[in-house]
């Protein structure tokens, strides 16, 4: 099929889902009034309610939604074939993806600005808000275990990239200087900031850099001319070691430092190499407009991730529906609406947006390389960053960014480019985890209170999963656990919603669909690592498995997470449901 | 024709500015908001130091309250409302953490 097809069946979606289905839930049951205030009007502060313009409020939700989920999901569930994958992309976000992140923010918008944690001790039970912290604190533990994988593991570890990285991150402390200290004017300071960047990128993939980087992975080539790096401990090697280390040294600055310091400018700078990444890619696509040839639009049922269903609803969770989304939406954005009216030009609308985001992923994985050869030589799904920065440079190959700059400035760029998206993510989310540890154990153990503690026992966890989880195993589970975060948001939603007497069904079976694929995934999980790979440690040669203690440990955490997670969600589910049937009256309900 | 060329350009003009807005919301917009915040949050600190007596904290009440008090008094509900706010460690999950 060819990839203008494929966008255009996008904008299709985008046209019937936001302006016929859409459109219609909006206008026929939450029916916004903009004579109400909203809480941005009615408890504007400065500080956290502050009423924005719709337009400015939609780039702000697309650029807190949309981070590595929407890439690298497409690019690993394409194994799958890339019917199914496709399939999901367009109708998650048309049946569910929207639905989720819109009502979140109506929910905040009508409950008077409060985020999740408050709205499920209220409309569910006191202890679904505990339940709530646990499941999350996991959550964000399995998204720096994943990125964390993908970075330090596959993006570092090329030696035409960590030099851009280290630079990118310096001039990003250099825009924060200027910007709040030295207080030079934000274009200026953005166009010298993002040109340094850019000559960063290109002097990392000249040869003095290479060798400087294959030195210190201690590089050699192997029989097939690949790059060799000797091995420490268990299966990581040295280059895998420095480049998690550079990783967890760069997500603890992140973590300690203020905002202004260190995650907002270098963020900030981030922004304009991935959006003129992107840029760039889509117009070499829409220039060479490939088709996918031999790429099949079916596989199989089974493959190694596991079944299609439950596997590939949770493979791909940013771009059809993701439960972070519901996160950001209540207690960020919801506070910022201005006009009840806007809620789902933000919210839908920002969904509607990513789904475009992740075909463009699917198609660097399927149309980029013109066969399923050229995708399982590019790394497959194993090495999703890999794929996607090869699949980007062949787009913008097209328009002669090769020619111009070199021929391995593609792919270093498309490899610094999801480097920072994911560690723009990473140490912010290290953030919230220093700050969760020290709610939950800081009465305890006071120590927690301090930030330092909080971040190094995180990172260290993170690292824990970078060096034993294999991608694949660890990229499911988080997937699993970021949709049952979407399933939990769609629950609390279908129980305000009926408490108010609305019609509850566009939520409910969402929620329905969503619950029982992401409890079936998690369990399949915890089944495959009990059942069917831990016995596979009698006999690792026969098995291939390289160290069998790696191995047995990242079965026991890939279960034990997947199984803390499952009973989590049971128990939340259970006081909801209870709620739900009215045989328990919610915590404060209003009327 | 005159008039439909007006309607195009009007248009246009709409959806650049419309453009700049969102670019504006997913660069810049966040700074903005982060600095808005922390100067909220001196003002705030300041006015617990002075008025703390208003929400119950027994500060002495100095001299210079009653002189401040005419420029304070437009902050005051918003400060109580901030201070006085039960938060949720969800909360976090806005931008300026995630």
């Amino acid at each position: 099929m060819n990839s203008i097809l494929i966008l255009l069946i996008g904008i299709v979606a985008i046209i019937v889902g936001y302006f016929v289905y859409a459109k219609s839930i909006n206008v026929n049951v939450l029916q916004p009034d903009d004579k109400k205030a909203t809480p941005a009007k009615m408890y504007m502060d400065g500080v956290d309610f502050t009423p924005a313009n719709r337009n400015v409020l939609f780039g702000y939700q697309f650029k807190s939604i949309a981070a590595l989920g929407p890439i690298l999901g497409p690019i690993v569930a394409v194994q799958w074939g890339w019917l199914p994958a496709l399939l999901w992309i367009v109708l998650g976000t048309f049946f569910i993806g929207w639905v989720q992140d819109y009502s979140s923010i109506m929910l905040g918008v009508r409950e008077e600005g409060q985020s999740f944690g408050a709205l499920s001790y209220r409309l569910i039970s006191p202890r679904s808000r505990s339940i709530l912290i646990t499941f999350i604190y996991f959550y964000l533990l399995l998204i720096m275990g994943a990125f964390g994988v993908q970075v330090g593991f596959s993006l570092l570890t090329n030696p035409a990239v960590p030099l851009g990285v280290i630079v990118v991150i310096l001039v990003g402390i250099l825009a924060g200087q200027m910007t709040y200290k030295w207080k030079v004017d934000i274009i200026l300071t953005s166009v010298i900031t993002v040109v340094l960047a850019f000559v960063a990128i290109w002097l990392g993939t000249q040869p003095f850099a290479k060798t400087f980087f294959s030195n210190l992975f201690a590089y050699t080539k192997d029989a097939d001319g690949k790059l060799v790096s000797p091995t420490l401990f268990l299966a990581v090697t040295q280059a895998k070691f420095i480049g998690s280390l550079l990783v967890v040294i760069i997500c603890y600055f992140g973590a300690v430092l203020p905002i202004w310091r260190w995650a907002q400018p270098i963020n900030y700078v981030a922004f304009w190499i991935v959006s003129l990444g992107i840029l760039g890619g889509v117009v070499g696509l829409l220039i060479a407009r490939p088709g996918m040839g031999d790429f099949p639009a079916y596989t199989k049922f089974t493959i190694g991730i596991g079944p299609l269903w439950p596997m590939l609803f949770v493979t791909i969770a940013c771009g059809a529906i993701s439960g972070w989304h519901s996160l950001v939406s209540s207690s960020g954005t919801a506070r910022q609406i201005e006009k009840e009216s806007d809620a789902l030009f933000v919210g839908g609308g920002a969904m509607f947006f990513e789904m475009i985001f992740a075909i463009v992923a699917f198609l660097t994985a399927t149309a980029a390389f013109g066969s399923f050869q050229g995708y399982q030589d590019a790394g497959g799904g194993a090495a999703a960053a890999a794929v996607f920065s090869k699949g980007l440079s062949a787009f913008m190959n097209q328009w002669g960014l090769d020619r111009m700059l070199g021929e391995g400035f593609g792919t270093a760029y498309g490899s610094v480019f999801l480097t920072l998206m994911a560690l723009t993510i990473m140490y912010l989310v290290v953030r919230f985890m220093r700050v969760a540890s020290a709610e939950a154990l800081g009465d305890s153990i006071p120590l927690f209170r301090n930030v330092h503690v909080g971040s190094v026992v995180a990172l260290l966890l993170t690292l824990v999963l970078i060096w034993l989880v294999p991608f694949l195993q660890i990229w499911a589970v988080f997937g699993a656990a970021n949709q049952l975060m979407a399933s939990l948001a769609l629950l609390l939603v279908t129980v305000w919603l009926k408490s108010k007497g609305k019609k509850y069904q566009w939520t409910f079976w969402p929620f329905v669909f969503m619950f029982v694929t992401t409890i079936g995934a998690l369990l399949y999980k915890a089944y495959e690592a009990f059942f069917i790979n831990l016995p596979k440690t009698a006999d690792p040669v026969a098995n291939k498995i390289a160290s069998v203690g790696q191995f047995t440990l990242a079965q026991v955490i890939i279960g034990g997470v997947s199984l803390v997670l499952v009973v989590a969600a049971l128990l939340l589910a259970w006081d909801a449901l209870k709620v739900l049937q009215g045989s328990k009256a919610p915590a404060k309900a209003e009327a | 024709m005159i008039n439909h060329v007006d309607k195009l350009r009007r248009y246009l003009r709409r959806l650049v500015k419309a453009a700049l807005e969102m670019l504006y919301g997913a660069t810049v917009y966040e700074m903005v908001r982060d600095l808005h915040k922390e100067r909220a949050q001196l003002e705030h600190m300041f006015i617990l130091v002075v008025f703390g007596d208003i929400l119950g904290i027994p500060v002495l009440p100095p001299y210079y309250t009653l002189r401040l008090l005419p420029y304070v008094a437009p902050c005051i509900g918003g400060w109580k409302r901030t201070l006085l706010r039960e938060r949720d460690i969800t909360d976090l999950c806005d931008q300026e953490i995630t």
